[in-house]
């Protein structure tokens, strides 16, 4: 089996994977970082978002050995620290998730919208999660978490 | 400082921020298989063989089963005694064996392998043909078994009693019937009467993480499940019954939910429970977003014929409904019930005739999602109370207050009404600056208000509250955490006992471990589990006065416990921490009981929660497009214990309305086969598509809830279809009688009529 | 949800990918959102996919009178090109930041979606309004196909075996010109119910294309006129629907693309 070497949250791995392996697999069963979930099949729902060389990306369309020697930020290595990131506290104190299995997908597009556009709009804002199904919130205290990490971003 | 109506964040929240949260797919199991399964693609066949030995053959595969595989006791037709088809297959998407193996990958191989030799039957897949006299029937095996267990879960809803005058299908499983006074009278003695035949598609919970569930054997052979469920004694129940093994066989362990609306029942645990059994090794099935889209239990399909009649004054006169529900294949219960008490509304009638039918069709094992039942009878009387206030020139608020019902105002179910907030909840609204701009919107532009109401539910239920030496409280309960209940829990628990909420954490426990408590669902688990928790606390709290008036010699009546101390009423200094008299406690040769509570609920009074809505939309004439510009939702809560949690669900409730409205259908062919099985083709609604809500709590205190909260996760999507095809009549002048309301159909109903009133 | 089995290969050179393209039932991969969907759901299963992801070809110039777009410029890098902030070519940005989503233009291509070449796209109608043409490879050497000869079928183009694109060479419209693309999408897919790309020239002569109505996306006559435009409806879009649909978008473009003409003036 092909071998892929990358970095995942600031650390090289690396891990044997089929040709056929989608990078959401490689890095759920094969990282045991099972913050990227698995929400559809028609590459839509977005649940599977993780950051790839900065840029959000569905990882359940992206075979494994296409990341080879990319830079991967999850949901678990977002916070610098062990600490939040800001958008990860915005989203508990702006009441941003329910069922919270969106949840890491919403914050990772979020983080690439922002770290692009540090000021957006709530359209703008609305616009960037078209592929970020949520089903509990009704998204306005979603995009109000995210207007509000925006703010203490700037600072 | 009252802790009730602080907005606080989910207590799971920094977890599933962090990805920390383990939900039921993302653990590890020491020697897991998988399986895949395979769906029937026939809608109606017998089966004659079913051919397995290429899968079997294939390197990795440990096991095809098939249903005689599965160690099950009881015959039956439901899901959970019949996970895989025996002779029949009843509809399309139906599962027929699994593939098991040694990983995802070989699974979804072998399963190309497996082929199903079958006899095609007749498919019946139009509900009102299923019903005529003659018509084929959509299953051919009776069953013994029905589902009650699972009605009863989702609403106290009485069911009437049944007529059988008509001459009806052996399709026609159910049929209720509520009568009341002389419709025919009643309409005769009305200034105007409307009707119409209202029709709503299948629609689908779609909660974002897909059906999953795991199962093993301990070595001492108790069977375990771990699984995405929202109720852990039902599902066990539901296995015990189903594998003939004694309930202390069976533990049942709920997760973390990713959504669930209703849907999660008893579906994929019958499944790795079998296989599980059969082959003494731990298995698990996570089913992909296809397979979820045929083989789960989505919402019903329903044709409503309703007739109803109002004098000038406005007052409602009759109301006649004939409400269809295509039950599919689930041959154990149907909405039929619930739905045909709902199409009386909030709202006083001076006569009624109320059918409902459930009838079995060759579609999908109908389940419930969130308010079965409501929606679809809400989108029927609401868009014709609609008509009336037109027709009668009256302002639409107007017509519905003067009908609204009040507490001790007898229901169609024969019952009176506990307390209920309709008039406040229509008040309130009424006052939203939106209402007051219907007449001076552009063109194209139009506002639509609509209502509805859930009955809510009881179940009995337990919790225990324990404090540990720290001095923090642990409150335990079976509930699952669905709606934010959780939460609310902590709120209840630190008031009534007298700590901070950040020193309450709460534990759901299984069904090995835990005190009782009924599945999540049916707007129930704040109003019931929420009252055992408060009288949990409040046993743990008596318990530490006693102990406190021990070590500060003063007489319990006197102490008050205030932010973790325990202290002299009038006399604050007089203290002792709740952390010190836990470690007093809790030791070796302590002199006191250790501080824990144990509370018990069970209400009989109902608590049912309404909520009105107001939808502001444009409707593009040329291409049917819906714009929503803006939303209202208005609810009785009872008491908003955390108003965050509340406005998520009346945020999140209206959001599937709207979803209901305008997106989603899951459409069959003639054959019985699923056309819309993806995200691809069944829209819900994203972020851009939905508008602002605004969210106005009404609170009309439960008497029997805790501090006077009520469960209210279903009553905000009832009337929000509604509002808004009440919307899109104002803004385009077209009365649409079918959802979803897409821009196709609203296009065609615009070219076929010419604006004129309906 | 999970491939069949392939083997992946990552191309170093185009000659390289060529070279891997020759095994039977090899395909070529760039940014994936197309073809990995397919793969998922096992409706296609290529033994060996070839990535040319990283063969660099994702520059966007603008020299002189030419807009050259590099086969593997994703949406992203297209919808926010300064060098199309232009009346003229407002349509091909326009077009780009309609595409998916956030997630699907950092990763998706031009020349992978033209390849694919679904009849509900977007980019094919703005290729064919504005008279691109598209520059391709292959073992046998290099040649050059009109946006009006490459979209034959659905999911079928002028591209012969091992043929790959490597850029789409847009002509500077005439100063003076405003371009625009209007699209109604299914709520669900995103895909065009109907899209039409326009470009109206400052002689006020226009050039109007139409997709996701029929097979393949086409140019219309001078005049925008639909008659005869071969179109096809489903259960959620009946044909007179699309019908319908194909005028409006047809004339919201030209109105668009016109008042940027105006604008520039």
């Amino acid at each position: 089996m092909p071998d892929l070497s990358l970095v995942v949250n600031g650390e090289p791995r690396s891990l044997e994977v089929e040709g056929r392996t989608l990078l959401v697999h490689a890095l759920r069963d094969g990282l045991g970082l099972t913050g990227a979930h698995v929400g559809c099949d028609t590459s839509q729902c977005g649940a599977c978002t993780v950051l790839v060389d900065g840029r959000a990306v569905k990882s359940c369309t992206v075979l494994a050995l296409q990341a080879e020697g990319t830079e991967i930020t999850t949901i678990e290595g977002l916070a610098q620290d062990d600490g939040q990131h800001p958008l990860q506290r915005a989203f508990v104190e702006h009441h941003g998730l329910q069922c919270g299995f969106c949840t890491p997908g919403m914050i990772l597009t979020a983080h690439d919208l922002l770290s692009r556009e540090p000021d957006p709009d709530d359209e703008t804002i609305r616009r960037s999660l078209r592929g970020n199904y949520c089903r509990c919130t009704g998204y306005q205290t979603v995009v109000d978490s995210v207007r509000a990490a925006a703010a203490e971003l700037a600072r | 400082m009252s802790q009730i109506g602080t907005a606080r964040p989910r207590i799971d929240a920094p977890d599933k921020v962090t990805g920390a949260t383990r939900f039921a797919g993302d653990g590890h199991v020491l020697g897991l298989l998988h399986a895949r399964l395979l769906l029937s693609t026939e809608a109606h066949a017998r089966i004659r063989g079913i051919d397995r030995d290429a899968a079997l053959a294939a390197p990795g595969v440990v096991a095809v089963l098939v249903a005689a595989d599965l160690p099950l006791e009881s015959a039956g037709g439901d899901r959970t005694s019949e996970p895989l088809a025996r002779e029949e297959i009843v509809f399309a998407g139906q599962p027929v064996a699994m593939v098991v193996a040694e990983s995802a990958a070989t699974a979804e191989d072998a399963l190309e392998l497996v082929s199903i030799d079958t006899e095609p039957l007749d498919a019946i897949v139009d509900v009102e043909h299923a019903m005529s006299p003659g018509a084929a029937l959509a299953r051919t095996a009776t069953d013994d078994e029905a589902g009650d267990d699972l009605e009863s879960i989702h609403a106290g809803v009485d069911k009437g009693g049944a007529d059988e005058e008509e001459e009806l299908s052996g399709n026609v499983l159910d049929t209720i019937t509520r009568q009341e006074g002389d419709t025919a009278a009643a309409f005769e003695s009305s200034d105007a009467v409307v009707e119409g035949t209202f029709r709503t598609p299948w629609v689908y919970q779609a909660y974002i993480e897909p059906q999953v569930a795991t199962a093993w054997l301990e070595p001492s052979g108790t069977l375990v499940v771990s699984t995405s469920t929202q109720g852990s004694f039902v599902t066990r129940n539901a296995l015990a019954r189903a594998f003939g093994l004694q309930l202390d066989r069976v533990r049942v362990v709920a997760e973390p939910l990713g959504g669930a609306f209703g849907g999660k029942f008893a579906l994929m645990e019958p499944l790795v429970a079998g296989a599980t059994l059969a082959l003494e090794r731990p298995v698990r099935l996570s089913l992909t977003r296809t397979e979820d889209f045929q083989a789960t239990n989505p919402a019903s399909a329903q044709v409503t014929h309703l007739k109803v009649g109002a004098r000038k004054d406005g007052t409602l006169t009759g109301i006649e409904a004939r409400m269809i529900v295509d039950r599919g294949s689930n041959a154990g219960w149907g909405v039929e019930g619930i739905t045909s008490l709902l199409v009386a509304g909030p709202y006083r009638w001076e006569a009624r005739d109320l059918r409902g039918y459930g009838v079995q069709t060759n579609r999908f094992t109908f389940g419930a999602y969130r308010a079965p039942g409501a929606p679809t009878a809400a989108f029927a009387v609401e868009s014709l109370l609609d008509e009336l206030a037109r027709k009668l020139d009256l302002d639409p608020f107007e017509l519905r207050l003067k009908n609204a019902v009040v507490e001790g105002d007898i229901g169609v179910s024969g019952n009176p009404f506990p307390t209920i907030g309709t008039v406040q909840v229509l008040e309130r609204l009424r006052e939203h600056p939106l209402w007051a701009q219907r007449d001076s919107l552009p063109e194209n532009e139009g506002i639509g208000l609509a209502a509805g109401y859930w009955p809510g539910g009881n179940e009995p239920a337990s919790a225990v509250c324990r404090v540990d030496p720290d001095g923090t409280l642990t409150v335990v309960t079976s509930a699952v955490d669905m709606s934010g209940v959780s939460t609310g829990f902590v709120t209840i628990a630190a008031e009534a006992f007298g700590v901070s909420p950040d020193d309450v954490r709460v534990v759901t426990a299984d069904t090995l471990t835990g005190p009782y408590a009924g599945a999540s669902g049916g707007s129930k688990v704040t109003y019931t589990v929420g009252t055992a928790v408060l009288r949990a606390a409040e046993a743990a709290r008596q318990k530490l006065l006693l102990a406190a008036s021990e070590e500060l010699e003063i007489s319990p009546d006197d102490l008050e416990v205030v932010d973790g101390e325990v202290r002299a009423v009038g006399a604050p200094d007089r203290s002792i921490s709740v952390e010190q008299i836990a470690r007093n406690t809790l030791r070796f040769g302590g002199r006191n009981e250790p501080i824990e509570g144990h509370g018990g609920s069970a209400q009989i009074v109902g608590a049912p929660s309404v909520a009105a809505h107001l939808s502001h939309v444009r409707v593009d004439p040329e291409t049917g497009e819906v714009e929503l510009l803006r939303h209202v939702v208005a609810q009785d809560v009872g008491r908003a214990l955390n108003p965050a949690l509340v406005e998520g669900q009346m945020r999140g409730g209206a959001t599937q309305g709207i979803g209901w409205a305008l997106y989603e259908e899951l459409a069959h062919d003639e054959d019985g086969r699923l056309v819309t099985g993806s995200f691809l083709t069944y829209a819900i609604p994203v972020a851009e598509q939905v508008p602002e809500i605004d969210t106005l709590i009404v609170e009309v205190p439960a008497p029997d809830g805790p501090y006077g909260a009520k469960g209210i996760g279903e009553a905000p999507v009832v009337a929000a279809p509604a509002a808004v095809a009440n919307a899109v009549r104002a803004a385009a002048g077209v009365r649409m009688h079918e959802l979803p309301m897409t821009a196709p159909r609203i296009w065609a109903a615009l070219s076929s009529s010419a604006g004129e009133e309906a | 949800m999970i491939p069949a089995t392939l083997d992946y290969h990552r191309a170093t050179s185009l000659e390289d990918a060529f070279e891997a393209l020759a095994e039977p039932d090899a395909r070529a991969l760039a940014g994936g959102q197309s073809l990995l969907p397919m793969l998922k759901l096992r409706v296609a299963r290529p033994s060996l996919l070839v990535d040319i992801g990283g063969l660099g070809l994702d520059a966007i110039e603008l020299t002189g009178d030419e807009l050259r777009i590099g086969a593997l410029a994703t949406w992203g890098a297209l919808a926010s090109a300064i060098e199309l902030d232009s009346p003229g070519l407002a349509a091909v940005a326009e077009c780009a930041a309609g595409i998916g989503d956030l997630q699907v233009r950092n990763r998706g291509t031009v020349g992978g979606s033209l390849a694919h070449a679904d009849p509900a796209s977007d980019l094919p109608a703005v290729v064919l309004a504005l008279d691109a043409r598209l520059e391709l490879r292959s073992p046998d050497g290099e040649r050059s196909v009109a946006a009006a000869d490459f979209f034959r079928m659905p999911y079928t183009t002028a591209l012969e075996e091992r043929e790959l694109i490597v850029a789409v060479v847009v002509p500077v419209p005439p100063s003076g010109s405003g371009s625009a693309y209007v699209s109604v999408e299914h709520p669900a897919s995103g895909y065009a119910l109907a899209g039409a790309a326009a470009l109206v020239r400052s002689d006020a002569t226009t050039s109007v294309a139409i997709t996701g109505v029929g097979g393949r996306a086409v140019l219309l006559p001078e005049g925008g006129s639909l008659d005869g435009v071969e179109m096809y409806g489903d259960r959620f879009a009946p044909e007179e629907y699309k019908r319908h649909l194909a005028t409006v978008v047809v004339g919201r473009a030209l109105e668009r693309a016109t008042q940027r003409v105006e604008g520039a003036r």
